[in-house]
């Protein structure tokens, strides 16, 4: 997170990811989120940028019958279909890592579920701006895929999708994200949202693929607070929640050389994603989830 | 090779706590929570221990928990090394009895049959030993599988002359095993007066004691001793026997028999057989009899004519009468003669014209006045005292202090003074001194009644031997380079206390004098091993050497054998093996003692204590590595 946005979340109606977690459905905290973090916009640099005008026009047969608007049938007594200016923006990617290590939360919220918001969140926030949004789920491979689209039933069934999803097993982000990179036709924004406990080399050189076809590619990095600071104090047994295996650690002793390489890798990532023209975003599963969201709006302004 | 054992072994029961880590790294070893952690990647960077590693380290770290609560239980145990090494194997030592009550017709004979039988009939896996005991203990085939050589020396054995003492011959023996189990037996007459002897010693626990009883007469008579009387010589037969005997008693000297006493004894009697013997005899006399069938070395005895075997007493007093020192010529008196005493009385005043050969052989003065000693006695004295005789000051009311520390200058510092009359009594500063010993504490010497008494002054280098019931010194000790000045603080004839009323003035005097004639001792009786090398173990007549380098005389004595052991009496196999238990019981006093002692010089439990500073401070530090 970075100290601008720290500022302006201070201004900002946020909520704790916590409490976030605890609304009903899914659709509701992607709402909450979204609506809260526009209305906060109003004041925020990113005025004008809006969703597109609307036209009626009378039914022809070969229109789709969803598109009639039966109210103003209702009134009129005659068929008119609802033309957007323009269907969609851009083709939004949203690639989610459902590894077990996704799994691991501190504070009641765990990482896949904090990615999970986030990405119904983006997804909600797309669809209002009329972009195509798909999801892809992972582990060490593909999951589930779900194609873009910029429809309301899609975002439904995308949000079904997210809320049904399950803990995968070990991560391997390079491998589908090759695939991923392959299997899209055209150029848009690919968000990853993962905690990137692969090799380095191998989730920079995935990424750069997707740079190579063309797309804008933002990467959210999601730590828990006890990753990023190992606050432990006994000494423990920690058990590898992917692998199983365990490994004996004092606290004291370990947390500045774990620290370190920690940082070591976070530092490497923003070097080495940043020179491959990728949006890096550090997210702290503990912060409100409109920093994300603010990160990602950022990279669309920079695309227009 | 050394063993560790341990003062207070049952302190070791404390070691049983070192289950308690023990039980607590089984049962509760994964105390430390298990924690699910996903960013392992970079933890694994760390220096965190493998799950292996660390069991290893609390491995380690319980052998020291355990390791330092072991120590601490050894060190209260009081650990140290016990010299005897253990050596395996069992062992058979036969203890033949070869002292004089074997002697009898026949006996010594079944003895070696039953120690030739006992080495037979020693399991094949045993050692033997074969050792002869009587006063001393001679190993005669040492410990080894050897059965032949054990058997030859058994037959070599003869009866020898010395007394039978049962304790040290076992505790000897017990030495012999060398620290091994095994069992000691005693081919014994099993002779009641030989466990009479007082002597350190024990026997091993673990090592079993059996009794081959020899068996021995009933009856025997006994020369059990001969001295010379006024020119008379005196044997004295003794009849070891419930019934009457009749024998005669023949004396000889080193040539000629000189004749015979018939004696009749009655049942456990005593008879003097006397003979008169020419004046100013010399050489050795031996007085016999002809009991066949009692022990044949007690038959015999001998004694020395050549005189100077008592204690040569030489008095001054006022007038020269021996009334003047009445008590201590009585006391002296009833132990004249060979072993005893000859006292002389002369006035002070005639001490300078006293003949010098004559002092020569005297061995002790005792000064009961001063009075007309003049200059040239007093230098006598001086003399007398610095060639090794023996002096009793009695500080009396006709001793002039002024006199004697004139004439002792320069060898006697201590002085007295008269004091005004008090009630006093006095006791022994030190029991243990040979004075005082056979008093066997203060208890009869503190019926002494004193009216008056000097005030003795010592000399920083006196010693201070009895002292008066207010503190004061009564017996004073000063010693020259060959002999001893003895100032007593009162007078010796019944004028400032009761003392020669009591019966302990008698041998108060008996040992004083013979303390002060020590460096001067002529005794002229030995018996069998009281002399050291083979003339004094066998009975006889021998050739004694005695004085300084350079200065050294020879002389003639007598060495018999030790009458108790003409007593025939037995006791039980039980009664013996009730000694035994005693013997064992103060063995294991001994080792205890024993024990104590290297327990105290090793002091290995200060080790002890700082390995296990050591193991804490190695567990601390790895304790905390461990979190």
């Amino acid at each position: 997170m970075t100290a601008e946005a720290a500022g302006r979340g201070a201004e900002l109606r946020f909520l704790d990811p916590a409490i976030l977690a605890r609304l009903g459905t899914l659709e509701l905290r992607a709402r909450t989120v979204v609506e809260g973090f526009l209305s906060g916009l109003h004041r925020s640099p990113f005025k004008g940028f809006s969703v597109e005008f609307a036209e009626y026009r009378q039914y022809l047969p070969g229109d789709d019958l969803s598109t009639i608007d039966w109210k103003v049938y209702a009134r009129s007594d005659r068929y008119y279909v609802k033309k957007f200016e323009e269907e969609t923006n851009v083709d939004c990617h949203l690639l989610l890592d459902i590894s077990a290590s996704m799994g691991y939360g501190s504070r009641g919220v765990t990482k896949l579920r904090y990615g999970s918001m986030l990405a119904a969140a983006l997804a909600f926030l797309m669809t209002r701006q009329r972009d195509a949004v798909a999801l892809t789920t992972f582990d060490e491979a593909i999951v589930t895929m779900l194609p873009p689209s910029a429809r309301p039933s899609h975002l439904r069934s995308m949000l079904v999708t997210i809320d049904r999803i399950a803990l995968g097993r070990k991560t391997d982000v390079s491998k589908p994200l090759h695939l991923m990179a392959d299997a899209i036709g055209k150029r848009g924004v690919v968000i990853l949202i993962s905690d990137l406990l692969d090799d380095p080399a191998q989730v920079v050189e995935g990424l750069r693929h997707f740079r190579f076809r063309g797309n804008d590619v933002i990467v959210f990095h999601l730590l828990d607070p006890a990753e990023r600071t190992f606050p432990f104090e006994r000494a423990a047994r920690f058990r590898d929640v992917e692998l199983g295996d365990e490994l004996m650690a004092v606290p004291s002793i370990v947390r500045e050389e774990y620290l370190n390489a920690l940082q070591r890798a976070i530092d490497g990532y923003k070097r080495d994603l940043g020179s491959a023209g990728v949006d890096y975003q550090l997210v702290d599963t503990s912060t409100p989830l409109e920093f994300a969201l603010m990160a990602y709006l950022s990279t669309r302004v920079k695309r227009r | 090779m050394f063993g560790l054992s341990f003062l207070s072994p049952l302190f070791l029961v404390g070691a049983a706590a070192a289950a308690i880590p023990i039980a607590i790294h089984l049962f509760y070893r994964r105390a430390e929570p298990v924690i699910d952690f996903a960013a392992m990647r970079y933890l694994r960077q760390a220096p965190v221990e493998e799950s292996r590693r660390r069991r290893l380290r609390e491995l380690l770290l319980l052998a020291l928990r355990v390791t330092a609560l072991v120590l601490l239980a050894c060190a209260f145990a009081r650990p140290y090394l016990a010299g005897a090494a253990v050596s395996s194997g069992a062992a058979t030592v036969v203890l033949i009895d070869t002292s004089a009550s074997l002697s009898a017709p026949g006996q010594f004979e079944r003895a070696r049959a039953r120690a030739a039988g006992l080495v037979r009939a020693a399991p094949a896996t045993d050692d033997v030993a074969v050792l002869a005991f009587a006063h001393a203990l001679d190993v005669i085939a040492p410990l080894s599988a050897d059965r032949a050589g054990a058997l030859a020396a058994i037959a070599r054995l003869e009866p020898g002359a010395g007394a039978t003492r049962y304790r040290a011959a076992l505790a000897r023996a017990g030495e012999a095993l060398g620290g091994r189990g095994g069992r000691i037996v005693v081919v014994t007459d099993l002779q009641e007066s030989g466990w009479d002897a007082v002597s350190d010693g024990g026997i091993p626990e673990g090592v079993a004691v059996e009794v081959e009883e020899i068996g021995g007469p009933d009856a025997n008579l006994a020369v059990t001793a001969l001295r010379v009387d006024a020119d008379e010589a005196v044997a004295v037969v003794q009849n070891f026997s419930s019934r009457p005997a009749a024998d005669q008693v023949v004396f000889q000297d080193e040539q000629h028999r000189l004749g015979a006493v018939p004696v009749a004894l009655a049942p456990g009697g005593i008879a003097e057989a006397r003979l008169a013997l020419a004046p100013a005899s010399r050489g050795a006399l031996v007085a016999s009899i002809s009991d066949r069938d009692g022990f044949a070395a007690d038959n015999a005895r001998r004694a020395v004519l050549d005189g100077g075997s008592a204690v040569s007493v030489l008095a001054l007093t006022a007038s020269g009468h021996p009334t003047e020192a009445l008590y201590v010529e009585r006391a002296l008196a009833v132990a004249q003669g060979a072993g005893g005493f000859r006292f002389h009385a002369i006035r002070a005043s005639a001490f300078s014209a006293f003949d010098g050969e004559a002092l020569d052989g005297v061995d002790v003065m005792v000064i009961a006045a001063t009075e007309g000693l003049d200059e040239r006695g007093r230098g006598r004295l001086a003399r007398f005292v610095r060639s090794g005789g023996g002096l009793l000051v009695a500080a009396g009311p006709d001793v002039d202090p002024a006199i004697v520390t004139q004439a002792l200058a320069g060898i006697v510092a201590t002085s007295w003074r008269v004091r005004e009359a008090a009630a006093l009594g006095f006791a022994p500063a030190d029991s243990r001194h040979p004075i005082f010993r056979p008093f066997a504490g203060a208890g009869a010497l503190g019926q002494v009644g004193f009216t008056r008494a000097a005030l003795v002054e010592p000399s920083a280098s006196a010693g201070i031997l009895a002292r008066y019931t207010d503190g004061t010194p009564a017996l004073v000790e000063e010693r020259t380079d060959a002999g001893r000045v003895l100032l007593f603080g009162s007078d010796l004839n019944y004028r400032w206390n009761d003392f020669p009323l009591q019966p302990v003035f008698v041998p108060f005097v008996h040992e004083t004098l013979r303390y002060l004639a020590a460096p001067r001792a002529t005794r002229s009786e030995y018996l069998v091993g009281e002399l050291p090398g083979a003339a004094g173990a066998t009975p006889g007549v021998v050739q004694l050497r005695q004085g300084r380098p350079g200065a050294e005389r020879t002389r003639r004595v007598a060495v018999n054998i030790d009458p108790r052991e003409s007593d025939p009496r037995r006791m039980s196999i039980d009664a013996f093996q009730t000694g035994i238990s005693r013997l064992q019981a103060t063995s294991a006093q001994a080792a205890r003692t024993e024990a104590r002692r290297d327990e105290d010089a090793q002091g290995l439990w200060w080790y002890g204590l700082l390995l296990l500073v050591v193991s804490l401070a190695a567990e601390g530090l790895l304790g905390r590595r461990l979190g």
